[in-house]
């Protein structure tokens, strides 16, 4: 079993019933998801609630379709042209799914970091204003705020403001996926989609992302997907255990890790499997 | 033996040889091109030579020498000359006599073991010039203003002539060549408004006020002219030739006046140096055997210059068609396929593909819309300087292709999922991120487009170059770039000047000379594209992951 420190719940008394959640308190709605990759079905009739301002988890083996979930969230599986989703995702009540949505539109509110690092190669500045350069704001002055209000945010500030305008590919990797963060949350997204963010960092810099999680969780609902189980335990206040494409187990962190309901849920943590 | 084959050692070394052989081919070309060019421009001596023929007659032969070779004696046996038949060859030598008016060739060998006498006298002098060629001999007398003055006035002279000869050139090309242009617009436009059945008595009447103002002004242009080669004939040079001929000439017909065998080493670094100058500066003369080939080089620069702007973003446009909106399926292989394999066509079908369709049919109808006025001479419906540059356009197109694409396929997802999942739209992302990113790739195929379109000389042939263009298709007339006007191409200069020549020694070192400035011209506008690339490079530089 994997020890957890309780602090989330020293900071949030009230338990979050999950499966009883106030409109008000859903940042997203998942339900009855089923995603094809050509005849292949790779998600089987997902239905959940991820809640606001909360750091929510998906782990799970390999290939157990928690980034292809996450993936939904901001509808990049549209990039394969054999991906086929039946279903809903419900953000403010209105499926994202639905044919009117504006995709572009959709991913400005809820933003993605990947997996490796994937700066532009743009100055440092340039990278950060790039979502805000897209919706065409070009004030010097705004653009400026929004620099430093991201980068602060992603705890970057004091180490690139004096080379805001150098490569942002002169910066390490670790340095690199903050920047990234930053990119994303510039453009102040309601949801922030995070693939993995740090499975191709060192540990120094994993232990500085994961403290930016816990920042970030007080404007953002956070949604990420991570492989390393003291990650979740560390970062998350909700845990998906995902399996073959089913979600086996949804609930608290706290409770996951330590009183999983399932036999699968147990076997994987503790290390049976995956 | 079996372990030197294993250690790849062989393999080593067959790739270096591989190697070496193309090193040595290219330095070769070069040295071959470089030396036999470059010499054309070294002043030579000018030799006297006294000889004495087979009846024992004494003749003088004043010239440089340009060439030397062995001949077998039997050749020679049926000449009657009395030569010594013990040797098995004797050499002879090409000498450059020049005076043309005096002797119908330039060129004249004379047998070694005839040569009583050679000298190199410093006061022989060698004379360029604009019509005739070189003439060699010595200076007799020098006529100023129509009176006979002394040697000691000659820089004078040469300044007071270079002089006469600029504002001339200025007055005929610049001035006189303007109000001709207007001329023929004026009268092109009366014209079109004649066929518009739009010509009002007054219009009519304000052409012909318009008309009779330029001549009247190309009057007074034609007198100052006039007044101008007045004056500059009453300076005259007399010269004696090597067989004693005394020959006049005008100052006017003269170019320059070397004392080839009073040089210094510095002194003839110097001329060389003014040579190759006014080579590349200077218009081609006699038939294009003698003078520089500024136009040609004008052309070919312009011509590829115009063919990048077109088949650039052409070219970028298809790759990214084909790359990132095409589906992948057998349609976009096959059309994949085809723009490869069109690489491969024979550019000589290229030319007339143009011919036929860019110049007959496009331009042809081009003429029938916009340029009735000036039917039934043609504007664009012949060949010309823009067809040029559309025809190579088509020809490198595949090369921009391909290279776009092979550049947008190395482009690492990760770059449009990042941009993308900032809420770009898939155009935002092409234009702002994937465009960026694979401009080195691009100026890549821009690079061998260059290359390939300005060593072409087929194709253009048929759609737009000529020996002798009168005019560059840039002027100071409105609107400056006539596109519609025939060039001059160094790579058919190379060809018309090597093989079309009615004097084929004086041509052979200028075939070399202007290969060899067209392969520093195509080397320059590749080195240019190169350096920009690599600027491009360094900025977009991908992170090793």
């Amino acid at each position: 079993m994997i020890s957890v420190t309780p602090k989330n719940l020293s900071e949030h008394n009230v338990k979050l019933d999950l499966n009883n959640l106030s409109p008000e308190q859903v940042a997203l709605e998942i339900r009855n998801l089923d995603l094809y990759y050509g005849n292949k079905q790779a998600l089987q009739n997902i239905s959940m609630s991820i809640p606001k301002g909360q750091v929510t988890a998906f782990i799970g083996p390999s290939g157990c379709g928690k980034s292809t979930l996450l993936r939904c969230i901001n509808r990049m599986n549209d990039l394969v042209d054999t991906c086929k989703i039946e279903g809903q995702i419900n953000l403010h009540g209105e499926n994202i799914y639905d044919r009117h949505t504006d995709v572009a539109a959709l991913r400005r509110k809820v933003g993605m970091v990947f997996q490796r690092p994937n700066p532009f190669p743009k100055s440092i500045y340039e990278n950060v204003v790039y979502g805000l350069r897209i919706t065409g704001e070009n004030n010097r002055r705004v653009l400026d705020e929004a620099v430093e209000n991201a980068l602060r945010s992603a705890a970057l500030w004091n180490e690139v403001k004096d080379r805001l305008h150098e490569s942002a590919l002169g910066l390490s990797g670790g340095q690199q996926q903050r920047l990234v963060i930053a990119r994303a949350i510039a453009i102040k997204p309601e949801v922030l989609l995070l693939d993995e963010p740090t499975s191709a960092l060192d540990p120094i810099s994993t232990l500085t992302i994961e403290e930016l999680i816990n920042d970030l969780k007080k404007q953002f609902t956070v949604v990420i997907v991570t492989h390393n189980m003291q990650q979740a335990a560390r970062v998350s206040d909700q845990t998906a255990f995902m399996y073959m494409g089913d979600l086996i187990e949804y609930s608290d962190t706290n409770t996951l890790f330590t009183t999983p309901l399932k036999k699968k849920t147990e076997d994987y943590i503790t290390g049976r499997y995956g | 033996m079996n372990n030197w084959f294993k250690s790849g050692s062989p393999w080593v070394w067959l790739s270096a040889g591989g190697v070496s052989i193309s090193l040595i081919s290219v330095i070769g070309l070069l040295w071959l091109i470089a030396s036999r060019g470059l010499s054309y421009f070294w002043p030579a001596d000018i030799y006297q030579f006294e000889m004495t023929d087979e009846q024992g007659i004494n003749t003088t032969v004043i010239g440089e020498i340009y060439d030397r070779e062995n001949i077998p004696t039997s050749q020679l046996v049926h000449l009657n000359l009395d030569l010594d038949t013990s040797v098995e060859s004797i050499e002879r030598l090409l000498i450059k006599t020049g005076n043309r008016e005096l002797v119908s060739l330039d060129f004249r060998w004379i047998l070694v073991p005839q040569i009583s006498q050679q000298s190199l006298p410093e006061d022989l002098v060698l004379i360029e010039r604009r019509t005739n060629g070189n003439f060699y001999g010595y200076i007799e007398n020098i006529i100023l203003d129509g009176r006979t003055v002394g040697l000691e006035k000659m820089p004078e002279l040469v300044e007071r002539v270079s002089e006469f000869q600029a504002e001339m050139e200025e007055l005929q090309k610049v001035d006189i060549g303007a109000i001709n242009y207007q001329i023929e617009r004026t009268r092109l436009k009366e014209r079109k408004h004649k066929l518009d059945e739009t010509l009002t008595p007054e219009l009519q009447l304000e052409f012909k006020n318009t008309v009779a103002s330029l001549r009247a002004d190309y009057e007074v242009l034609e007198h100052a002219l006039m007044g101008l080669r007045e004056k500059i004939s009453r300076d005259q040079i007399v010269m004696r030739a090597m067989d004693g001929q005394k020959v006049t000439i005008n100052f006017e017909n003269i170019l320059k006046i070397n004392f080839n065998n009073q040089l210094t080493l510095f002194g003839k670094i110097k001329l060389f140096f003014s040579q190759i100058g006014s080579f590349i500066s200077d218009d081609p003369r006699e038939a294009n055997t003698e003078g520089g080939v500024f136009p040609a080089i004008f052309g070919t620069v312009l011509m590829v210059l115009l063919m990048t702007v077109i088949v650039s973003p052409l070219g970028v446009v298809a790759a990214i068609y084909l790359h990132e909106y095409a589906g992948n399926n057998a349609l976009t292989k096959l059309l994949r396929i085809a723009v490869i394999n069109l690489a491969g066509v024979p550019s000589i079908v290229y030319g007339v593909f143009g011919l036929g369709f860019f110049v007959y049919m496009v331009g042809g109808s081009l003429d029938q819309l916009f340029y009735a006025e000036t039917l039934p001479s043609p504007t664009f419906g012949t060949p010309g300087v823009m067809w040029s540059a559309i025809t190579l356009a088509i020809l490198t197109l595949p090369v921009v292709i391909v290279s776009t694409e092979e550049g947008l396929s190395r482009i690492p997802s990760a770059m449009r999922h990042g941009s993308l999942a900032l809420g770009a739209t898939k155009a935002e992302t092409l234009w702002r991120i994937i465009l960026p990113i694979a401009s080195p790739a691009i100026m890549t195929g821009i690079i061998l487009a260059i290359a390939r379109a300005a060593g072409e000389v087929a194709p253009l042939m048929l759609v737009g170059v000529v020996k002798m263009a009168p005019n560059l298709p840039l002027d100071g007339n409105f609107p400056f770039l006539h596109l519609d006007r025939k060039f001059m191409h160094l790579g058919f200069h190379i060809y018309d000047v090597g093989f079309q020549s009615p004097n084929v020694e004086a041509a052979r070192p200028l075939v070399y000379a202007t290969a060899l400035l067209l392969v520093s011209i195509i080397v320059a506008l590749n080195m240019t594209a190169v350096s920009i690339r690599n600027r491009l490079r360094e900025k977009y530089r991908m992170l090793e992951h």
